[in-house]
């Protein structure tokens, strides 16, 4: 049989996931033997499940998948294995109490008079691969005390060691730092080199123009196609990433932004992986506009929502909100001084799931006098809060008593909106509030937000949906490596290629220009 | 409707795991015994009914008055567990209550009514503080609650032993235990002559007392929420150390009480010289009321009546009275195995979605219709 060029192929793959989303529409996707291959696109464009299902983790709701020009149905990641694919998870998949030789051998143990482990064996193994592949590690070290970048040549290696001939690394450089990447880029040039076949995640524009020989885009769960990388340009790649499809316009009269409501004054944060995400931010929001924040996830912005509720506490710099500081008060006062957070991570901080939807409703205002007589809740204004706030805000459900959990996610998620919109803020944050949630719930949140807005609160919108920040926003701001790398005043002339080259940080503003969003007292 | 189809699951696995429990535990009984049917008979029937088949009032009385200290510390454990704090500290608080109620019932005199509320109080506040330790041991340092509530039980019998030892032992007793309390302190009969006392209401009253507290206050209701959700109690402005503190030390109130109202209804002197064992059957009662106060007498009287049987299955049909032990261990292990019928359970939900999907899909469609 004539060796095909390709060692992967992927056809008219689509998948649905149990909770209805298509996370793949269609894809193809081929990969040429012994290729720096990278894979393209914004969270959520469905890089992940296309890569699952090739690790077996996920199975294809339709399509088919061929290697090494022999179908295949990868029900599992054993099968993948078997098949020489191997994967390297971003979050690393290791035992931190044991040794990086104990790690390597792990389900696949060279045994000692068949029962106990040969560590020797181990380690002489573990040796001979770091060896082959100049993937260097200390196999004798425990995996706790071992640096990042070697925890990643450790799970290299542990797909080597299992025969794996095609690797998937997934952003294996979102964790590293400058120097771990470059010493990373040399060791994959080196497998490469040897043969072996190379999957990239990545949406690091300049890495990806750096190692890899061609490129798949996605968007939306779509292929955007396939080029070769040095044909292509780091602009047209941005707009083939980031453009937009379907655009749901919102209609919003022109902003009167009066008082300024929040100001953060150079913020800076280092993560503990002595990342730093939080850069000099500054910037303010005024009574009676929204204010976007734009960016690639990962660039800093959950670290500023946190930093802005006390979820988390700044290095260093000043948030005040009507002119107080709200560094460091517990929630209560920060929800006391006016401010709301629907949040992005709505099952973790926006709801309790096995609690009812009255109860997720009154969270944030038990201790108010209006729902109180005396020591015991006033369970008539309770009631009545509750169905009110259930027909204005369209939550579809059989009554307040139903467990929150058992809502679709739109309406979890108009729950969580219902609470913090109606406690009469002064500044809402909100951090993706349409994230994974059926349009029309996502329209009414937005039209809510404008409202609210045109009412008279200052708004800060974090999202990484491009369309939905540049729609509703009436100025906006570039996050980018923990910086502020753009500031519009107004939104309505600004494109998408534009905004792409901020995101992705092909372009950053003067430090003038971007003064411009703390506004002058 | 899925609801109360869930509800009736509920209830349905509750009663599939006691008779699975029951099974097993005829297994045991065949072990011991030739009469099995004798046996069950003395386990299942006896408490409440006389051989030739009469209700027997006299034994509903014994059954009854052993669900005072269980529903004390049923609802004790009821209120921890609501906040995810998994304290096992009310055993040593039931001890702990029971031995300064006593101390105060023999040294303190003073007026009769007003003597027994100060010795219960003092009993359940004493204990109501010692929750403090594993408490604060958490918030603070991040200490299972578990370990260290489970390890203070030790800390309080043997200090408690070491006073009743040393300090307060009457020794004109064959026995260790302290002198009689004054009859000022005693907590009266309901029924005369039996051991059902005034504390079975008072019990009862605590049930809808906690049961407000938990359901009806924005104390209560922090505690729920936090026992769901920490992350979201926090971001939702709640105080969340100090509400997990809060529920200990109401568990710790409930069990000092529950041991307090034990002692001066049931006896004339503390005479405890080991863990009374009414903490553990209070776990076990809280996780068959699933957390929920209203349920605990249920479940107290159910474990009330089961340890009756096998005292009279000990008795009359010599079976050991371990098996009480064995029958609860397998009810603990069905009750707690969350994946007992989860498939069936899983149908279900599945079954109820596709209703509610339809639902919604045919009244969108007639609002449609009525567009048009």
């Amino acid at each position: 049989m004539p060796q095909s060029e390709y060692v992967v192929q992927m056809k008219g793959i689509t998948k649905v996931y149990p909770n209805g989303i298509a996370a793949n529409q269609g894809v193809d996707f081929n990969v040429r033997r012994g290729e720096i291959h990278a894979l393209m696109g914004e969270n959520g464009a469905g890089k992940s499940t296309l890569m699952k299902m090739l690790f077996g983790l996920e199975q294809p709701t339709e399509g088919e998948i061929i290697v090494n020009g022999e179908t295949v149905n990868l029900s599992s990641p054993t099968v993948a294995i078997a098949k020489g694919i191997g994967m390297v998870h971003q979050h690393f998949m290791l035992v931190p109490s044991l040794t990086v030789a104990e790690n390597m051998v792990l389900g696949m143990a060279p045994k000692k008079k068949g029962l106990f482990i040969d560590m020797d064996k181990a380690i002489a193994i573990t040796e001979e691969y770091s060896k082959k592949y100049n993937l260097h590690v200390d196999p004798k070290a425990k995996v706790v005390d071992i640096p990042v970048g070697m925890k990643q040549k450790v799970e290299i290696l542990k797909a080597l060691v299992r025969g794996a001939k095609i690797l998937i690394l997934d952003e294996p450089t979102a964790v590293l730092t400058t120097q771990e990447t470059a010493e990373l880029f040399r060791e994959l040039i080196h497998l490469k080199e040897q043969g072996f076949t190379i999957i990239f995640i990545s949406h690091k524009l300049n890495e990806i123009k750096q190692i890899t020989d061609r490129l798949t885009i996605m968007r939306g769960g779509k292929s955007m196609g396939v080029y070769n990388t040095a044909e292509i340009s780091m602009e047209e790649i941005s707009r083939l990433m980031v453009g937009r499809d379907v655009i749901l316009t919102v209609e919003k009269d022109k902003a009167a932004p009066t008082d300024e409501v929040l100001r953060v004054e150079n913020l800076e944060y280092t993560n503990d992986w002595n990342k730093k995400m939080l850069d000099r931010v500054s910037f303010s929001v005024r009574k009676g506009e929204i204010l976007g924040v734009a960016g690639v996830e990962g660039n800093g912005q959950r670290e500023l929502v946190d930093m802005l509720f006390n979820l988390n506490v700044p290095d260093s710099g000043t948030v005040t909100v009507n002119g107080k500081s709200i560094v460091g008060l517990p929630q209560r006062k920060i929800r006391d001084a006016g401010v709301s957070l629907i949040p992005e991570d709505r099952m973790l901080y926006g709801i309790a799931d096995r609690g009812t939807i009255e109860d997720n409703l009154i969270s944030n205002r038990i201790y108010q006098k209006e729902y109180n007589k005396g020591l015991l809740f006033d369970m008539k204004a309770i009631h009545e809060m509750s169905d009110r706030l259930i027909e204005d805000y369209r939550v579809l459900c059989k009554s307040r008593n139903q467990q929150v959990k058992m809502l679709s996610g739109g309406n979890i998620q108009k729950v969580v909106v219902a609470r913090e919109f109606s406690s009469g803020p002064v500044l809402i944050i909100a951090d993706q509030p349409t994230r994974g949630i059926d349009v029309g719930a996502t329209e009414f949140i937005r039209k809510k937000l404008v409202e609210l807005s045109r009412a008279g609160a200052a708004v800060l919108l974090v999202s990484a949906d491009l369309n939905e920040v540049m729609e509703l926003s009436d100025s906006l701001i570039v996050m980018n490596g923990g910086h502020i790398a753009a500031y519009f005043e107004d939104t309505s002339a600004l494109t998408d290629e534009e905004m792409g080259e901020y995101m992705l940080g092909l372009k950053r503003q003067s430090d003038e220009e971007i003064g411009k969003v703390l506004y002058a007292k | 409707m899925r609801n109360k189809r869930m509800f009736l699951f509920e209830v349905a696995r509750g009663f599939a795991a006691i008779l699975l429990a029951l099974a097993v535990a005829v297994i045991f009984i065949a072990l011991c015994t030739d009469d099995v049917g004798g046996a069950l008979e003395q386990m299942l029937l006896r408490p409440l009914f006389a051989k030739n088949g009469t209700f027997n009032a006299n034994s509903l009385w014994v059954v009854l008055s052993r669900m005072i200290p269980t529903i004390f510390t049923g609802l004790a454990v009821c209120v921890m567990f609501s906040a995810n704090q998994f304290n096992l500290a009310a055993e040593g608080g039931v001890m702990l209550g029971g031995f300064l109620a006593t101390l105060v019932g023999i040294y303190v005199p003073m007026a009769a009514g007003l003597h027994l509320v100060v010795c219960l109080l003092i009993g359940a506040v004493a204990a109501a503080l010692t929750m403090l330790l594993p408490a604060l041991l958490k918030v603070k340092l991040g200490a299972s609650e578990m370990v260290s509530s489970l390890m203070l039980n030790y800390i309080i019998m043997y200090v408690v032993l070491h006073f009743l030892n040393n300090n307060f032992a009457d020794r004109s007793k064959g026995s260790t235990q302290t002198f009689p309390f004054l009859e000022t302190a005693a907590v009266p009969d309901l029924v005369p002559n039996t051991d059902l006392t005034w504390g079975f209401v008072i019990a009862l009253v605590f049930v809808a007392l906690v049961a407000v507290f938990l359901f009806r206050t924005r104390w209560g209701y922090a505690i729920r929420m936090i026992g769901i959700n920490q992350a979201f109690s926090k971001y939702s402005g709640m105080k969340v150390g100090s509400v997990i503190v809060l529920s200990q030390v109401i568990g710790g109130f409930l069990a000092g009480l529950g041991g307090g109202i034990e002692v001066l209804g049931r006896y004339s002197t503390f005479l405890w010289r080991e863990l009374p064992g009414y903490g553990w059957t209070g776990v076990t009662i809280a996780i068959l009321a699933k957390n929920n106060p209203l349920m605990v007498p249920f479940a107290a009287f159910f474990m009330a009546y089961l340890e009756r049987g096998c005292e009279l299955m000990r008795t009359n049909a010599g079976v050991p009275a371990e098996m009480l032990d064995i029958i609860q261990a397998v009810i603990f292990l069905f009750f707690a195995a969350e994946q007992f019928l989860a498939r069936y359970r899983q149908k279900l939900v599945v079954k109820g979605a596709r209703e509610e999907m339809k639902q919604a899909f045919d009244s969108e469609a007639a609002a449609k219709g009525g567009n048009a």
